[in-house]
């Protein structure tokens, strides 16, 4: 399929999607669901240079920063719990019980300790979404192929070598799928963050609007999150192919094989 | 040179115990060629991981060279069984021929030499840039092989490295192999399970039992150190050793039943 074919497809469905609500919400009177057409002249008011750059770029701001300080300290700890059969047995535990934690609670847990600054929820963020990435980092890291580690060892690929020639990259796949489940998190705390305590930022901007009854406004915002969200992880995953290309090309050979 | 001494292995997993090796003493001169047989299931993989310090060994000891092994030794390249799985499928053919040249501290230029010489003994010259993964099966071993040869080992461990390749590769492999061990003064551990070959191959044979495995024998195979497929394969003292080795392999059998 092309290029072309494959994009038209996967447009399809929003487009309907937007079609039926702009035709079912054309003369709607209710107060709290405008008509799309009063949403989208909203989306144009409201989202001006000056807004985006006001409340949309801190909170994108914070969103890479947590998202990047979990990846670090995620994948670090990953390695060295699954490469260490004992670190392991002392940690697995409680790691399950952090991350059967959500979150969200941690917002005014957090708030006591680092206040209600950009710190507060660049933590929040870095908790929340920490342990994807950690929990597949140690499981990417154990499933390393025997005969690779075999191969490694024999041929003196050790130390820092080992790790970043072998286990990383092997492990990076189970990697990926781990940032990228970190990266949904990680939008959602950045909003509710920021509905708690904030004086900037998407969440903030999306609640100031509900309080003070800008439905369309409101409405603008939330439109604008899911196209956020929606942008930001099309290039994870345009950076994850191209990154783990041979991984693909593995998985067809087996597959054919 | 290679001295293995009451060599042992008892493999334990909970309550089972395998005994892969009981008893094996047999030694390889320096610059020598020995040809390793012996039914499958016999422990030859076990008895190659224990020379290549990948294995601690129940009882008995091995030198490479006067030092007793205790870890990889220096100056020694394995091609594995299963080498497929010892090629890295995130790395480039030349990336994986390279990578232990790079750890050995082999300056770039002569890295490159070394790394295109060998793919070039083994008729892949052209692959380099390929991943192990978009190759043949009998491709990816020629790769195995080019990886050690680059390595400049002393001592060189093959384990069945032709097993999965058609005829036609296997002979030309099999040329190949003695004409590098010629040009590079190598020690060669080579096993198979195809008597013929070892007989083809070896300056001498070492014959091993069927579990519980012991030396049932050895032979040196005193054939031309010139030797082609066709006439040293119908060379009546060729078929006089191989049957001497049959014979052995049978008698070993036999004396288990
Ligand atoms: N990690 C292990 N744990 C337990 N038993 C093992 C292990 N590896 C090998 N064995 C057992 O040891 C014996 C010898 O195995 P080994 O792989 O060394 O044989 P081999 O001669 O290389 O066989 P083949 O010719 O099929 O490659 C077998 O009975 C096998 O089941
Ligand atoms: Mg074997």
């Amino acid at each position: 399929m092309n290029v072309l074919k494959r994009t038209a497809l996967a447009l399809a469905l929003p487009f309907v999607l937007f079609a039926g609500w702009w035709v079912l919400s054309a003369d709607s009177e209710n107060f709290y669901s405008p008509p799309l057409s009063a949403i989208l002249t909203a989306f144009g008011d409201t989202w001006t240079l000056d807004r985006i750059r006001a409340d949309v770029l801190p909170s994108l701001l914070r969103l890479f920063a947590g998202f990047l300080l979990a990846a670090v300290l995620g994948v670090a700890a990953g390695v060295a719990i699954g490469l260490n059969r004992r670190l392991r047995a002392v940690a697995e535990p409680v790691l399950e019980f952090f991350r059967a934690v959500p979150p969200p609670v941690l917002v005014p847990v957090i708030m006591l300790f680092a206040g209600i600054g950009d710190a507060m929820k660049v933590i929040v963020i870095v908790f929340g979404c920490v342990w994807p990435i950690l929990l597949n980092t140690v499981e990417g890291v154990r499933a390393v192929d025997g005969v690779v580690l075999e191969t490694a060892r024999s041929y003196g690929v050790t130390g820092p070598a080992r790790i970043t020639h072998v286990i990383l990259p092997s492990a990076s796949p189970q990697i990926a799928a781990g940032l990228r489940q970190a990266l949904s998190i990680a939008i959602i705390l950045m909003v509710i963050s920021e509905m708690f305590a904030a004086s900037n930022g998407l969440g903030f901007t999306i609640v100031q609007f509900q309080r003070g009854f800008e439905i369309p406004e409101m409405w603008s915002g939330i439109i604008l999150l899911g196209m956020l969200g929606f942008g930001l992880s099309l290039l994870f995953r345009l950076a994850e192919r191209r990154a783990l290309r041979w991984y693909e090309g593995l998985r067809a050979a087996q597959r054919s094989g | 040179m290679l001295e293995v001494k009451g060599l042992k292995k008892v493999y334990r997993s909970g309550e089972r115990e395998v005994e892969a090796l009981r008893d094996l003493t047999f030694t390889v001169a320096r610059g020598d060629l020995v040809c390793l047989v012996g039914p499958s299931g016999c422990g030859k993989t076990t008895l190659l991981r224990c020379i290549s310090g990948l294995l601690d060994p129940t009882a008995g000891d091995v030198r490479v060279n006067g030092k007793a092994v205790d870890g990889p030794p220096p100056g020694m390249a394995v091609v594995f069984q299963e080498y497929g799985r010892s090629l890295f499928p995130w790395m480039s053919v030349r990336g994986n021929v390279e990578l232990p040249l790079k750890q050995k501290g082999v300056p770039k230029q002569r890295r490159h030499e070394l790394v295109e010489q060998s793919l070039d003994a083994v008729g892949l010259s052209g692959s380099g840039s390929a991943f192990p993964w978009q190759l043949s099966g009998g491709m990816q071993q020629r790769v195995a092989i080019a990886r050690a040869v680059a390595y400049e080992p002393q001592t060189l461990l093959m384990d069945e490295p032709f097993a999965a390749v058609d005829a036609q590769t296997r002979a030309d492999l099999e040329d190949l192999v003695r004409q590098l061990w010629k040009r590079l003064g190598v020690t060669i551990l080579f096993v198979t399970h195809d008597i013929d070959e070892s007989v083809y191959l070896g300056q001498r044979v070492v014959m091993l039992s069927s579990s519980p495995t012991v030396v049932q024998d050895e032979l040196t195979i005193d054939l031309p150190a010139e030797r082609d497929q066709l006439t040293t394969r119908a060379d009546p003292r060729f078929i006089e050793l191989r049957t001497r080795v049959y014979e052995q392999i049978q008698a070993a059998k036999k004396n288990v039943a």
